[in-house]
């Protein structure tokens, strides 16, 4: 977590260690912004006790970076963010949710909305990173408004014992979005459900989802593309199994009400075939330095070891 | 260098290579013909150590080391490549990605004649060309600094302007620097251009002949087909 201390929101636990603004960005605890700025509370379901509330006004030159973690044993996460992008502006937002120990057995349930407004554009990573004992529950709410452009990469390289994830993007007329969710588990259950509803005409989106099981773990994934106007959507999930006793259901849904709409899909769950581990075993690489070179290319540029190999890292853990 | 001792090879069950012995000599090159389905490729993947190819008897040593039960990476450690005939696609995997990985000479890499850039940031085999699939097994194979080079039918899929080409790289990278190469084929234009200094033929699964005038082998075997080359007339010195 070397990159935290330049956190322009840092929360511990359930208290907020930094918050720093920066020109052009307003950036508050979300109770504060639900107080002090009266047209937030309409898109908070209730009154916030925790979580961040960003509001790009002007284009920044570097990513804001946001970080809520648990340190402490037993802790309770119930952050409730908004992002809000302005007209025109450009932005990058990388948030970070994580446990910092083994053993906390902590519960994160969190929710961000993030308001793209006309032809604005938001490039979003979004890590998380978990041990065992927790239970994490993270929802994604994307509003897209006429033009705005969406890149959204959410990656979880060490799952909880559960994980559930929920992600609904609206999209209004001729804004796109591109969002990739990664996820590697060695154990536990992965729920995933994203619902992309193409609302205005010639929104255009793309769903990637990579999945990687091993050892015990079970992975689903919802992908659900609506088209309501006509656009372009495209849903794409690919599983990779690593171990007998992993599974991975991917269960893509396409609803068109538009006659000019179009919808597509693709979908492939497998194991890694053995001719291309004996191929890169004839090139020097281990068995197990094969599998971890795949899955880095499967997940693309990550940043944890697996299996001993260390891969390549753009994150901020 | 490598050494192979009366080896027997079956593959799921079905014997295919029948005591086959063969020795290459440091900066030799090996050609071994033989018609489809004769083993040729067999021999190959079996030095490498492919576990599907099981080696019922006999021995591979290889530099005075006896490598018959020692698995592929070991093998590609010791300096022994193979240049694919039909590659495996890796998806996700870039070619930049691997070469980073297996690379031993990074630096001579700098003035390696680049006649396929593009497709070092594409996944490794997937949609590649004929030329562009041999480029990429030999451009793997000489990053590795090999001690050894097995090419199995590097000439298929490839017009004469590529293998002209790429003959020239295998000329400049690996036979000026006496690297030994078994090159599997059953066709004559990369022959022509690598010039073996011995020719084996291979039918059913055993090597009938062996000479050093590879021309007059060809030869032969175009006129008279493989068969001819089972009659003795041609030496077997060099076994």
């Amino acid at each position: 977590m070397k990159n935290v201390r330049k956190a322009n929101f840092l929360q511990v636990n359930n208290e907020i260690r930094r918050l720093l603004a920066e020109e052009g960005v307003i950036i508050l605890p979300s109770s504060q912004a639900y107080k002090k700025l009266k047209w937030t509370r309409d898109h908070f379901e209730q009154k916030p006790e925790e979580g961040y509330f960003i509001w790009v006004k002007k284009q920044i030159s570097h990513p804001l970076t946001t970080c809520i973690a648990i340190s402490s044993p037993k802790i309770s996460q119930n952050p409730r963010n908004l992002i809000v992008i302005e007209k025109d502006v450009k932005a990058e937002v990388h948030s970070i949710c994580n446990t910092m120990k083994k053993n906390l057995f902590g519960s994160h349930i969190g929710h961000t909305k993030v308001i793209l407004k006309e032809q604005s554009t938001l490039q979003m990573r979004h890590f998380h990173k978990w041990e065992k004992g927790d239970t994490v529950s993270s929802s994604l709410e994307f509003h897209l408004q006429k033009g705005a452009t969406l890149f959204h990469v959410y990656k979880c390289l060490a799952v909880p014992e559960k994980l559930k994830t929920e992600l609904n993007s609206f999209l209004d007329s001729s804004s796109s979005a591109n969002i990739e969710t990664d996820v590697l588990a060695k154990r536990g259950n992965v729920n995933m459900y994203d619902s992309t509803f193409l609302n205005g005409e010639e929104a255009s989106a793309i769903i990637k989802v990579r999945m990687v099981a091993d050892q015990t773990s079970k992975i689903t994934s919802h992908s659900k593309m609506i088209a309501n106007n006509a656009g372009v959507g495209h849903v794409d999930c690919m599983g990779l199994l690593l171990s007998e006793k992993s599974s991975i259901s991917t269960v893509p849904e396409l609803i068109n009400r538009n006659k000019n709409a179009t919808l597509t899909h693709e979908a492939s769950v497998g194991r890694i075939s053995q001719d291309a581990l004996n191929y890169l075993r004839s090139r020097g690489l281990t068995e197990d330095g094969a599998i971890g070179l795949i899955i880095t290319g499967f997940l693309r540029e990550t940043a944890f070891s697996y299996k001993g190999r260390v891969l390549p890292s753009k994150i901020y853990m | 260098m490598l050494k192979i001792e009366s080896l027997s090879v079956k593959v799921r069950e079905k014997n295919i290579l029948e005591k086959v012995n063969l020795k290459i000599e440091n900066g030799e090159i090996h050609a071994l013909l033989g018609p489809n389905a004769s083993g040729k490729s067999t021999l190959a993947y079996a030095i490498m150590g492919f576990p599907e190819y099981k080696v019922v008897s006999g021995k591979i040593l290889f530099e005075g080391k006896d490598i018959t039960n020692l698995p592929i990476e070991e093998r590609a450690k010791l300096g022994i490549t193979l240049a694919f005939q039909n590659p495996p696609s890796i998806k996700g995997v870039t070619l930049s990605a691997l070469l980073k990985t297996i690379s031993k000479q990074k630096s001579d890499m700098k003035d390696f004649p680049i006649f396929f850039s593009e497709i070092l940031e594409r996944e490794i085999n997937v949609g590649f060309s004929g030329g562009e699939r041999k480029f990429s097994e030999l451009l793997q194979i000489i990053s590795m600094k090999p001690s050894f080079v097995i090419l199995d039918e590097f000439d298929a899929g490839l017009d004469i302007i590529n293998l002209e080409k790429l003959t020239s790289i295998i000329q400049d990278k690996l036979i000026r620097n006496d690297i030994p190469i078994l090159l599997v084929t059953h066709r004559g234009n990369i022959l022509q251009f690598l010039e073996p200094d011995v020719a084996h033929v291979m039918l059913d699964g055993k090597i009938v002949c062996t000479m050093d005038n590879w021309r007059k082998v060809w030869k032969t075997i175009r006129r008279y087909g493989y068969e001819k080359c089972k009659e003795g007339k041609l030496s077997s010195s060099k076994q």
